[in-house]
């Protein structure tokens, strides 16, 4: 009992008095996975609306590997981007081996599948009539993506939500291609768990109350643009 | 000058080829009802028509112009307007629906609230200009997709069964003002229904497809007067016997040739004559009632007479008070009749 008050008196202290690796490692956190959760929606997005509107052989396959694409174990992810990004590996020669570039790449790659299927599914769920009225209304092939993308707005906030949660949430694929540099690549989730096995208990807790917090006002603000749309 | 022309066209389903029209034309300002039963086809001129689907063979010619493929179909495409029979409003207000529509067709931003709300107002649902379309019923939800396809000022216009999941008051409402807005005779329309009443009110002439095929194509008195085969009237509600079934003085009085494979009975050539209305040649009989139908305000005895069956219209407010296994005086007005 003990172990657990004097934990989160900890963390309460590190917390008030401002800490500042703490914060550091909060405003890395914060600037890793909003770049992870961009590039992923740079990629997700335009891949689920094509595989939803596009008609070609083999469609539903890539569907359902989209789908599948969803339960990509985080470590799994991580080694295919650490025998990428290996000195010796293909991608080597980039140097980008422990850096946050790669933890970026690696959460991307955790986070897109499940953008993409959110988007198709959001995208086909679209009542049929509606694609022909937007054609028919005279739109080009861009008015049409767009406004596609703004009638099934309400899901695609909701990819990207699961696509934040999945890369600020995730720890392996972080520790194998980021290690935890302080200063460098260290993470709220990969600090906590560095703290953790140093026996810093109170230490991992304010970096997990930190990282819930940063969850909610993340998930808060989303819910809020998702209202608004709804309403509009 | 011809809108809209279809020559020799093909569409493909999959394996199936589902349509197969070699000519027809809608002319500027002339009002055209496609007419037919389910999976006749209807939908699928009309999505040809509008350039939203691909031929297998043939071609669809614009203002003279022959519809191709990329930017010239969609500066084509431009020139029409669409209504479906879900309305199909975008997730936004009844306005903003409109001034989308207008957007698209590069209207300046400054005149499209105006354009907007002029169209709202002249379909009778300015009030809802700010509604959000799940909140509409659905006779507002058709009058403001009518607001917006009426706004962008188009040439040709389609209709793809606009009304048919309205209640019948919303629905003759509806087709009355459609009406009145085709009447300035400045835009074309190539008009998809099922309901001979709607396509007698609206259209100047009408196209009958069954099964793919455009088997008649004539003005509405003519295709409901003299259907060009036996199928065609029978999609029309004549009752298809053989000669020899009617009383010889029926063939006698239409003057049925003594070679006719066919004969079809107008459903409105067939009378009570409860109040001994006199028709010149008429024939006169009994006939027993074998079912009691009705729908869309109007009623159908289904009538064995003899050997064959027919039917007769009625007013549905009529049609209450027979009783299947009845025996109706009936009148048979020749002029109804047409054979084969």
């Amino acid at each position: 009992m003990d172990l657990i008050v004097d934990a989160v008196a900890e963390a309460w202290r590190l917390l008030r008095t401002g800490d500042n690796d703490i914060y550091g490692i909060t405003l890395r956190t914060a600037a890793i996975t909003g770049t992870s959760t961009l590039v992923a929606l740079l990629i997700g997005l335009p891949l689920g609306l094509g595989l939803a509107l596009a008609r070609f052989p083999g469609q539903r396959s890539f569907i359902a590997l989209a789908n599948a694409g969803t339960g990509t174990p985080p470590v799994v992810a991580g080694l295919l981007v650490s025998i990428m990004l290996w000195r010796s590996g293909p991608l080597g020669g980039l140097g980008l081996i422990y850096t946050p570039a790669a933890i970026v790449i690696a959460q991307a790659l955790i986070a897109a599948p499940l953008i993409v299927a959110i988007t198709a599914a959001a995208v086909m769920a679209l009542p049929p009539a509606l694609h022909l009225q937007i054609r028919a209304m005279g739109a080009n092939q861009r008015q049409y993506l767009w406004l596609i993308a703004r009638e099934a707005r309400l899901p695609l906030l909701v990819a990207i939500m699961a696509g934040f949660g999945a890369v600020v949430s995730e720890v392996g694929a972080s520790m194998m291609v980021g290690g935890t540099l302080a200063g460098e690549t260290r993470v709220l989730t990969t600090a906590a768990v560095l703290e953790v096995s140093k026996g810093q208990f109170g230490s991992a807790l304010a970096l997990g109350f930190i990282l819930l917090a940063f969850i909610l006002v993340i998930a808060a603000a989303l819910t809020i643009v998702q209202q608004r749309a709804r309403r509009r | 000058m011809i809108a809209l022309a279809f020559r020799d066209i093909r569409v493909r389903r999959g394996p199936r080829e589902v349509l197969r029209v070699p000519v027809l034309n809608v002319a500027q300002g002339e009002t055209i009802a496609v007419l037919g039963p389910n999976g006749a086809g209807k939908s699928t001129l009309l999505l040809a028509g509008a350039l939203l689907l691909d031929l297998a063979a043939g071609d669809i010619a614009l203002f003279g112009e022959r519809a191709l493929d990329g930017r010239s179909r969609l500066r084509q495409r431009r020139l029409t307007a669409t209504v479906f029979q879900e309305s199909a409003l975008l997730d936004m207000s009844a306005r903003r629906n409109i001034e989308t529509a207008l957007a698209l067709h590069s209207v300046p931003r400054a005149d499209r609230r105006g354009r907007a709300d002029q169209w709202l107002s002249r379909l009778g649902v300015a009030h809802l200009a700010n509604a959000s379309p799940h909140t509409l019923s659905g006779g507002e939800a058709q009058r403001v997709a009518l607001a917006r396809a009426f706004a962008i000022q188009p040439r040709l216009l389609f209709l793809d069964e606009p009304f048919s999941s309205l209640d019948p008051g919303t629905r003759a409402e509806l087709v009355g003002e459609l009406r009145s807005l085709l009447a300035d005779g400045s835009t074309a329309a190539l008009f998809v229904t099922h309901d001979l009443s709607e396509a007698q009110l609206l259209a100047d002439r009408v196209a009958v497809l069954l099964d793919g095929d455009l088997a008649q194509h004539d003005t509405v008195e003519v295709v409901w007067s003299r259907p060009a085969s036996p199928a065609v009237a029978a999609f029309l509600g004549y009752a298809l016997v053989e000669p020899t079934q009617l009383p010889a003085a029926v063939t006698e009085a239409a003057s049925i040739p003594a070679n006719a494979g066919t004969v079809a009975i107008r459903p409105t050539a067939v009378r009570l004559s409860i109040d001994r209305t006199e028709i010149g040649s008429a024939y006169r009989g009994d006939a027993s009632i074998v079912a009691v139908q009705g729908a869309h305000g109007r009623g159908r005895l289904l009538l064995d007479l003899g050997e064959a069956r027919i039917a007769a219209e009625l007013p549905v407010e009529e049609i209450r008070s027979f009783k299947v296994g009845g025996i109706v005086k009936i009148e048979i007005d020749p002029g109804g009749l047409v054979s084969w």
